[in-house]
């Protein structure tokens, strides 16, 4: 037996999100920062409203938590979307941390989706109730941490979303079927665009269709464009295949659905450029992906953007197709300037790294848990190679 | 980028696009999109909601299955008095609803007849040869006040890009906003970036604090005070800290002259004296200055938005 008397368990820092999904950004956060927060001493689960079957064991039911519960714990929640989460934690007493993943703005859905309209209303209303229940407010861009503060949010700090992306980088094994079937297609000549993201109408999947019938008109006739990534709003993808009919655009796009890692890999594996001209990004996971791939990076500058990619894409103020076409065919054709894109990528890809990511997590996370947690993470702090320590403590003194 | 719209300008002048391209292919997009994406006719809108009020129980059994067809068919066949039961209830609904949009459709029909006859219009573009054109007088110190800002200059309402040419010659990054659409596509020919779109339109498009300077001429003088104010307001939320704003106006005198154009009769406004204007800048944190020109007949307004930066978000590190 200790000297010091029984041992007392570790603070319990628990994770709270709408939808638990193994393929999207806010799911695979949640899933490393827990992994993060076991590493650091926490003792950490998740609790969700929806789990995707193939993370049936990773989480719990939201409702369940008060039967997991107990003093001291620190609650994050993960915030996306519109969720009865958000009213649950409303109503509980543990201490609170939002990290805010940002939602699409209501009118990008009006006119498509009224059901996601509404909730992208209740969304903002759920960010509200929550601002004086947050003790810290984590965003994953300023742009986001703008919206927190509007929102109310007296604390907060901008640490980007943990992405790993090792599973689309140099070196990721490739789906091989995939990986043939582009292999086969880029055999006969044109550049393959990618863009991945959901194909909704805040992506504007239809610009990207406009800009390579703009770029198939100029430059490069067998050009083609991949559109990785599920729907969740069937009026948009309805009006998109029409319009991609219309174009006679059939053969040179593909709208691929929900795809495993490796075929994200292929995908990314054979693209010439990443283009975005998405209407809002808070964050833009797929670009830093497209550093790690080292693809080109052609975007809108719009939302967090500009922030995430830095010098490492080329940055349009619209979405003329001409303009945008322009623009591809200098980073298809010119490599000094394809060179230096995914240069400046790659050297920019440390900084969304686990290794620079997780101690400031750790550190903001320390900020709210307090002594108990700073103590249970100093191995891990260490051990990821950061001395956040001091920092954290400084934190924790902030009024609570 | 300026290599890239170099490249966008002899595209487009070669003919091998269209100049409203982006406009024309939006435009056959939204022909797909749902009632909603089409725009804002009501009677479009209720027309594609009367189609859909009818919520069919039958539904198709074509299978590519040998005995697709015949399972679907039974399936139908024992399910259709529990779906078409409720089917029926759905179709009343959406039918009560569509009457009940017919109405308030034609209220508000009856309403905008009523309305029209006391609607005041938007104030055009007003442009005299003497003062809006490249060697007028006040077109050197508003392009010294722009040119060298950090950040885009748009100036509005730029017609064929005559003054956004100045601004670049002098090294600045500037582009233009003219409703005149054929205005604007002749001009595009010359200067790559010219929009065919209203200023208050496009400044509700551009991100806060987006824009080094904003350049106005022709475009105030004959605003009412309603339209007026809210381009100020836009006007506000789009220029950075330290921007400039240079605003060109006709002088009453020439507002009221022999000559003036004949918009000027048909603006809903005229133009404010240029101590007026000093006045608005000053109150809404800017340092104007006012210049007026050799022969009385217009002025040049020239503020500087206050560097005091809008609260930033502190952060806890």
């Amino acid at each position: 037996m200790s000297a010091a008397g029984p041992s007392r368990p570790p603070v319990a820092v628990h994770q709270f999100i709408p939808t638990l999904n193994p393929r999207d950004a806010t799911g695979s956060h949640t899933l490393l920062l827990r992994d993060i927060l076991r590493a650091a001493g926490w003792r950490s689960e998740i609790f969700a409203e929806a789990i995707h079957d193939d993370l049936a064991t990773e989480a719990y039911k939201h409702w369940t938590y008060p039967d997991h519960a107990a003093a001291g714990d620190v609650a994050i929640y993960q915030f996306s979307t519109s969720s009865v989460v958000a009213r649950f934690l409303a109503e509980r007493s543990e201490p609170l941390i939002v990290d805010f993943h940002n939602f699409t703005a209501p009118e990008h859905f009006r006119g498509w989706e009224p059901h996601s309209e509404e909730r992208a209303a209740r969304a903002h209303d759920d960010l509200a109730l929550l601002a004086h229940r947050a003790e810290l407010g984590l965003a994953d861009s300023r742009f986001n941490e703008r919206d927190l503060r509007r929102a109310g949010y007296r604390r907060t700090t901008v640490i980007p979303v943990l992405v790993d992306y090792r599973r689309v980088g140099a070196g990721a094994p490739p789906d091989r079927r995939v990986a043939a079937e582009l292999a086969a297609a880029k055999a006969r000549g044109g550049a393959d665009l990618l863009f991945v993201g959901r194909i909704v109408p805040s992506k504007g999947q239809h610009k990207l269709v406009a800009a390579l019938w703009a770029y198939r008109r100029l430059y490069d006739p067998a050009a083609r464009l991949h559109l990785v990534g599920g729907s969740s709003s069937f009026a948009y993808l309805k009006a998109l295949r029409g319009f991609i009919a219309e174009l006679g655009l059939v053969d040179a796009v593909r709208i691929t659905g929900d795809v495993s890692d490796a075929a994200l890999a292929a995908y990314f594996g054979a693209a010439d450029a990443y283009l975005s001209l998405s209407a809002h990004e808070g964050f833009g996971v797929p670009l830093v992906e497209a550093m790690a791939a080292g693809v080109p990076v052609v975007a809108r500058r719009v939302g967090a953007v500009g922030e995430t990619v830095g010098d490492a894409a080329l940055l349009l103020d619209g979405t003329d197709p001409t303009y945008v076409a322009a623009a591809l065919h200098r980073v298809v054709a010119d490599a000094t300037l394809r060179r230096l894109l995914v240069d400046a990528g790659l050297r920019r890809l440390p900084a969304f790294g686990h290794d620079a990511v997780a101690p400031q997590l750790v550190a903001a996370v320390a900020s709210v848990a307090g002594a108990a947690g700073v103590a249970g993470m100093a191995g891990a702090a260490g051990a990821a190679g950061v001395a956040g320590a001091a920092g954290v403590a400084g934190v924790a003194g902030a009024p609570r | 980028m300026a290599e890239i719209e170099e490249e966008v300008r002899l595209r487009r002048s070669s003919g091998d696009l269209p100049p409203k391209l982006e406009r024309e292919l939006d435009e056959l997009f939204l022909a797909h999109s749902p009632v909603a994406g089409r725009g804002g006719d009501l009677t479009e809108a209720l027309r594609m909601v009367d189609a859909a009020t009818f919520v069919d129980p039958v539904v198709p059994v074509d299978s590519q299955r040998a005995a697709g067809a015949v399972v679907k068919k039974g399936m139908r066949t024992v399910l259709l008095w529990y779906v078409g039961w409720i089917t029926h209830q759905i179709s009343q609904f959406a039918s009560a609803v569509s009457r009940a949009l017919h109405i308030v459709e034609g209220r508000l029909k009856e309403l905008e007849r009523k309305v029209e006859v006391q609607r005041v219009p938007g104030a055009g573009v007003v442009e005299v040869p003497e003062a809006h054109r490249a060697d007028a007088w006040w077109v050197a110190p508003a392009v010294d006040a722009v040119a060298s800002v950090p950040g885009r200059i748009v100036h509005a309402a730029s017609g064929d890009g005559w003054l956004v040419r100045r601004i670049m010659e002098a090294g600045g990054d500037a582009y233009g906003v003219d409703p005149r659409t054929n205005l604007v596509e002749e001009g595009v020919l010359t200067v790559s970036d010219l929009r065919g779109e209203e200023l208050a339109d496009h400044l509700r498009a551009v991100a806060p604090a987006g824009l080094g300077a904003i350049v106005l001429s022709g475009i105030v003088d004959g605003m009412a005070g309603g339209e007026r104010a809210q381009l100020l307001h836009l006007i506000g939320l789009t220029l950075a800290p330290g921007g400039v704003l240079v605003l060109h106006s006709l002088s009453r005198a020439a507002w009221d002259g022999e000559y003036a154009p004949f918009e000027a009769d048909l603006a809903p406004g005229r133009p404010l004296r240029p101590t007026t204007w000093q006045r608005l800048l000053d109150e809404s944190g800017y340092d104007a200055t006012m210049v007026d020109g050799p022969a009385g007949a217009d002025y040049l307004v020239t503020a500087v938005r206050a560097t005091v930066p809008p609260p930033e978000p502190t952060s806890v590190r």
